[in-house]
């Protein structure tokens, strides 16, 4: 048992942390729903973040820290696929990433667009195919989801296929939404914290009210509990530890997502404060693999039998 | 980071385990439904103590210096797991060399370690905690047991409430007030409980019978020399203390032993098979392994010689979350538990009701966790 950071993820944290900082904050009125960064991506994938996991002495947990850092990111980053499960069948499928559940592909696909590379797992095992525009639904206007969705209009008839366990790519995957997810209630914390801390009401700040203090204080706790439940998670390579923490992360999202817009008043049903880039992004993945069910039953399976 | 216990610490746990199963008596679970700190779970743990003393893991995350082995934070935490998870066979020693011991050798004197340490390190002594009183529960500091300092003694009057163990201990870790000052007129005082004018009181409890107790103190009389570290600085040193008790009861092993024990019966009689109970059991333990993994990231901290901070609250308070939920599955799903269908599973129900309130309660974890780990403004008094 050794739960400190090595010096080589420190390393990789900070200079996640440098890289990012210009994307890290964003003019107050300039938010809109789902956001990206294309110069933030490329930066990304230059310096080569998105490849920890097959780096000998980085690892797994090291993806999982990376994905979890860049989730707190304003803008969404497609890196949980990209850096947890795409080394698993092949590192060199074009990104952006779209994994999808076989006989689950007519819902939401986060980061799909023309030349993404979709990943039907199932019954069937691991395919992959790469996207062209005719097989994307026509854009929807007003969605309500915080990154960039599209939807499936069917499957090609040919699709590569990839000598890879279907299992373990359901495991990866549940343990990179887990780790976005950790990123994404961090921030949503954070800045809930920040808000509530500086708004002042009946003369004095909205946090120092204990209503507020005992449950965020309670939402503080579950956020690290996520956290620490994905680098397990990571760390182990167990099935039923990712589905755990996709259980916990899943179950922890629909906590705290209303208790957050509520907590920020009149300005948690604004697109100016970026609160919602985090709690709906949140909510999308509160659906992600069947949702709780899914993994409360994924994981019964592995502990129990 | 490494989530897996090395071969060495897998070889210690073991020991652990294979002592307590030649060295628990047969009808154990039924006999770990008397309190921790009934008469009889006392009296066995004045044996069995011995018996771990003998082992050498009664105390072997001590340092070399007194008497332990100087084996560390993860040997405290796993031997504290396994004893745990078996119904706590140590009654209330556990105490003794969780924060007790460590405790005496930080601030005592020379003769209050030569006469409180080695009764410890035989596994003959039992303390009690002389801590809430009717008017000063989570606000601790609000106590008005008074320590009169008169011609060389401290002369004591007051009372004490919900005292753990109070009823068998030899000995009293007792806070009282010597001035007004709220904080620094809190002095700590070492109190035989032989000593002429304390009453006990037993309370009957949910957690068991003898578990917990009033104590009245009326004109008890002990030496200045009883006195544990200075006047007023008893806050310093219970805030030590709970630092270790906060992370000490690893209450979380217990309740994920006890989830399995109910799924097994569950599925001994058939009854696992439906998909809500299946959700339901998997998110408790989500809930136990989010505890346990918080504890976890706490004892590297101690590991690697860094201050423990509110993060412990935060990982007492998941502990709490992960009892109350598995006490919630058994009672729902297996009613018949509780009146004796799992001696097991009633134990941990009866101890489970704890969690919350002892070393702090959860609302004080809560507060702690708003100021000092969110850094929330503070609310105004």
């Amino acid at each position: 048992m050794q739960l400190a950071l090595s010096e080589d993820q420190t390393q990789v944290l900070d200079f996640i942390d440098s890289l990012a900082r210009p994307y890290a904050s964003l003019p107050m009125h300039d938010v809109s729903l789902a956001l990206e960064s294309a110069d933030l991506d490329a930066a990304l994938v230059e310096s080569g973040f998105l490849d920890v996991l097959a780096v000998e002495e980085l690892g797994p947990v090291t993806a999982a820290l990376v994905v979890e850092k860049l989730a707190r990111l304003p803008f969404a980053v497609e890196a949980a696929a990209s850096a947890m499960v795409r080394p698993l069948i092949d590192p060199d499928l074009p990104r952006p990433l779209c994994l999808v559940e076989e006989g689950r592909t007519g819902g939401p696909v986060r980061f799909l667009r023309p030349g993404a590379s979709v990943v039907v797992v199932g019954l069937s095992g691991v395919r992959s195919f790469t996207v062209d525009a005719g097989m994307i639904a026509a854009a929807q206007e007003d969605t309500l989801y915080a990154y960039p969705v599209a939807f499936l209009t069917g499957l090609p008839d040919a699709m590569t296929v990839h000598d890879v366990d279907a299992g373990e790519v359901l495991r990866a995957w549940r343990v990179a939404v887990a780790a976005e997810a950790a990123g994404l209630l961090g921030a949503a914390l954070a800045a809930t914290v920040t808000y509530v801390s500086d708004r002042k009401q009946f003369g004095r700040p909205l946090a120092t009210f204990q209503g507020m203090r005992h449950r965020l204080a309670e939402d503080q706790v579950i956020t690290n509990s996520v956290y620490w439940l994905v680098l397990r998670a990571a760390g182990t390579g167990d099935s039923g530890d990712a589905a755990l923490a996709l259980l916990h992360a899943q179950e922890a999202a629909k906590r705290v997502c209303y208790d957050y817009h509520q907590f920020l008043g009149g300005m948690g049903m604004t697109l100016e404060h970026p609160l919602h880039l985090w709690t709906y992004r949140l909510k999308l993945l509160t659906a992600e693999l069947g949702g709780r069910g899914e993994q409360g039953l994924a994981a019964a399976e592995a502990l129990w039998g | 980071m490494q989530f897996e216990w090395t071969p060495e610490q897998d070889a210690f746990r073991h020991k652990i385990r294979d002592f307590l199963h030649t060295n628990l008596p047969d009808d154990w679970e039924k006999f770990s439904e008397h309190g921790p700190a009934s008469p009889a779970l006392t009296a066995f743990a004045r044996e069995f103590c011995v018996k771990l003393a003998e082992a050498g893991i009664l105390f072997p995350h001590w340092p070399v210096e007194m008497g332990g082995e100087g084996l560390g934070p993860w040997e405290q935490q796993i031997l504290a797991e396994e004893m745990w998870i078996a119904g706590e066979p140590r009654g209330g020693q556990y105490m003794n060399v969780n924060w007790i011991g460590p405790t005496l050798q930080k601030y005592g004197t020379e003769e209050q370690k030569a006469r409180y340490l080695e009764p410890i390190t035989r596994g003959q002594s039992l303390w009690c905690q002389g801590f809430s009183e009717p008017d000063a529960g989570s606000d601790l500091a609000a106590l008005r047991t008074r320590a009169d300092l008169r011609n060389g003694n401290y002369v004591i009057n007051g009372q004490k409430i919900w005292t753990s163990y109070a009823g068998l201990a030899d000995t009293c870790f007792l806070l009282t007030r010597t001035s007004d000052d709220r904080k620094k007129g809190i002095t700590i005082i070492l109190v035989p409980m032989d000593t002429p004018g304390i009453t006990v009181r037993q309370i009957p409890s949910l957690i068991g019978e003898g578990d917990i107790h009033e104590v009245f103190f009326d004109d008890v009389t002990v030496p200045e020399t009883a006195r544990f570290g200075d006047e007023g600085q008893a806050w310093e040193i219970v805030a030590y203390s709970l630092r270790n008790e906060r992370l000490g009861i690893p209450r979380f092993t217990l309740a994920r032993a006890a989830l399995d024990r109910a799924v097994a019966m569950l599925q001994g009689e058939g009854r696992f098979s439906r998909e809500y109970v299946r959700i339901e059991a998997a998110r408790c333990a989500a809930l136990c392994e989010a505890a346990g993994t918080a504890n976890y990231a706490v004892v590297q901290k101690r590991v690697d010689g860094l201050a423990i901070g509110a993060e412990s609250s935060s990982a007492r308070y998941a502990t709490v979350m992960a009892e109350r939920a598995v006490c919630e599955f058994v009672i729902e799903f297996l009613p018949q538990a509780l009146a004796g269908a799992s001696p097991y599973l009633k134990m941990h129900h009866q101890r489970g009701i704890v969690a919350g309130v002892a070393a702090g309660s959860a609302e004080i974890q809560l507060n702690i966790i708003a100021s000092d780990v969110l850094e929330l403004p503070r609310e105004p008094r």
